[in-house]
């Protein structure tokens, strides 16, 4: 193969490459996102356990990491506190 | 008398060779940095024992039965190779030539001579076609990855699967610099062997090696010492590339918190990639199809026993012959030339160029997007799992220290894994279509 003929495969196999790879990942994002709408139309999982969680919290859950209501007070504290002291 | 001359002659000191001993040199050296400096522990422990014992004087571990022969025999049996190859040739060498070149059928013949004069293959030399030439260990290992990958961070933000695919970049400018480096003279690549060391770039142990013992076996051990050295040298490549491409501002840029992931879309994911593949790249079958396999057995949550197998034992008991068969090719015939020098360089541009691309990338979706995502976790497209999403991560936390990335970063990490293995398929396929 002469030295032109080199560099053009080299050329083509990296247009070509990195178009592929490109346009197989561009599908999957769609695809998956696609699956992710259909998944939670068809089977909504987030719905049903979250007020479980939150009853938890009422009764005195035993693990403060595992409630996400708490989490979110204490996150929203800790942010409160920072803003103040930068100020 | 005699006898003692012939156990003299016969010893590893007589017929030691300049060469052997750099090999084994070598070896030591990948021993040292793997136990002392902890580089790769897991592979460059065995590779490195391998790469000694392959270079092992006057043994021939890692030779088949025919090369055996050219190497010890006598001068009449060379002449009977000679004889069954239909050439004329003066020393071994030349022989060796003759039979790599020579038809299935007449190296069949040569085989069988081979074996009639009671050569066999070497202990290395059977490891290496049992466990890589078959390309078996790559797609085993390819499926514990499968099912030690949590998709989970990508599910719940699927756009960071353009990083892993902008940083597979590195892959392909590498194969034009091995060109380039083949056109300018300075070094002799074929569009094989530079599409073999261009994988180098994907940061990915396995698909490396099967993409490198399908287009070009003879390069396999500088290839695979070379993508497992840069992988244990991420945390010093990246972070110089990363802080150059970025201002302090977007290194600080913090993430909202990533949605909750459902069962069934980790069990449904594997599945839509399988259906992928086989619509758009069959070549690539063998790499996706196990890792799939993998993950399916993971998220399916009813075989539990399997994955399990799959993530420990097994992967562990293929890492071991993985990495003695790559030992194998350590050999000093093969390894010792200008090429691998040429290999260890392409080996660290594609590194780079993949994290400069996938960090690009980041910024440029920056633009048009309004969910900023913070350009370091770009560089994890390069796959090197986990280890390139913990540096996204240290290097996030020096600029901000509440900033943690590192579950953003395995978004892009996985999908470099997906990335890496389109790129393996598209090399294959455009290559034996030539």
């Amino acid at each position: 193969m002469s030295q032109a003929e080199l560099i053009n495969e080299g050329l083509s196999l990296m247009v070509f490459g990195m178009g592929f790879v490109f346009i197989f990942l561009t599908l999957l994002v769609f695809a998956t996102g696609l699956m992710s709408k259909v998944v939670q139309t068809i089977a909504p999982e987030d719905a049903a356990p979250a007020p479980r969680k939150a009853a938890a919290s009422i009764t005195g859950a035993a693990d403060p990491a595992a409630d996400p209501v708490l989490l979110a007070v204490i996150n929203d504290a800790i942010s409160q506190h920072r803003a103040r002291r930068k100020s | 008398m005699d006898k003692v001359i012939a156990l003299w002659e016969g010893s590893g000191l007589y017929n030691l060779e300049l060469n052997a001993l750099i090999m084994i040199a070598i070896g030591f050296l990948l021993l040292y940095l793997a136990i002392h400096k902890n580089f790769e522990p897991l592979l460059l422990v065995p590779i490195g024992f391998g790469g000694i014992l392959a270079n092992i004087p006057a043994a021939g571990l890692a030779y088949s039965a025919v090369e055996q022969m050219a190497h010890v025999g006598t001068v009449e049996q060379l002449n009977q190779l000679a004889a069954v190859l239909g050439v004329q040739v003066e020393n071994y060498k030349q022989v060796l030539d003759a039979y790599y070149t020579a038809p299935a059928a007449v190296q069949g013949a040569a085989q069988e001579l081979a074996a009639d004069l009671n050569y066999a293959n070497g202990m290395m030399y059977n490891f290496y076609s049992i466990a890589i030439g078959s390309t078996v260990a790559p797609l085993l290992i390819f499926m514990g990855v499968g099912a030690m990958t949590d998709f989970g961070p990508l599910l719940a933000n699927p756009r960071t699967l353009f990083l892993g695919a902008a940083a597979q970049f590195g892959i392909f400018a590498t194969v034009l610099g091995a060109v380039g480096l083949t056109s300018l003279g300075i070094m002799d690549f074929s569009v094989a062997q530079a599409a073999a060391i261009g994988i180098i770039g994907g940061a990915d142990g396995p698909t490396a090696i099967y993409v490198s013992s399908v287009l070009a076996p003879e390069l396999l051990g500088a290839i695979a010492v070379s993508a497992y050295s840069y992988m244990a040298l991420v945390p010093m490549i990246q972070p110089p590339i990363m802080k150059a491409l970025t201002t302090e501002k977007e290194r600080a840029i913090e993430m909202v918190q990533l949605r909750h992931v459902s069962k069934l879309e980790k069990i449904m994911f594997p599945l839509v990639l399988l259906v992928l593949v086989a619509l758009l790249l069959p070549d690539a079958a063998p790499l996706l199809g196990m890792f799939c396999f993998g993950n399916l057995m993971r998220e399916c949550g009813v075989v539990d026993r399997l994955s399990d197998t799959a993530q420990n034992a097994l992967i562990n008991t293929v890492t071991i012959f993985l990495g003695l068969s790559v030992g194998s090719k350590l050999v000093a015939d093969k390894f010792l030339s200008a090429e691998t020098l040429g290999i260890l360089s392409l080996g660290i541009v594609a590194f780079g160029i993949g994290t400069a691309a996938g960090v690009l990338m980041a910024k440029m979706m920056n633009l048009f997007s309004k969910q900023k995502i913070n350009p370091l976790i770009g560089s994890a497209g390069v796959s090197a799992v986990p280890m390139a999403a913990r540096v996204s991560n240290k290097v996030g936390l020096e600029s901000n220290p509440h900033n943690f990335l590192l579950m953003h970063a395995m978004g892009p990490n996985v999908a470099g894994v997906i990335g890496s293995a389109v790129a393996a398929g598209v090399m294959i396929k455009y290559v034996s279509a030539l």
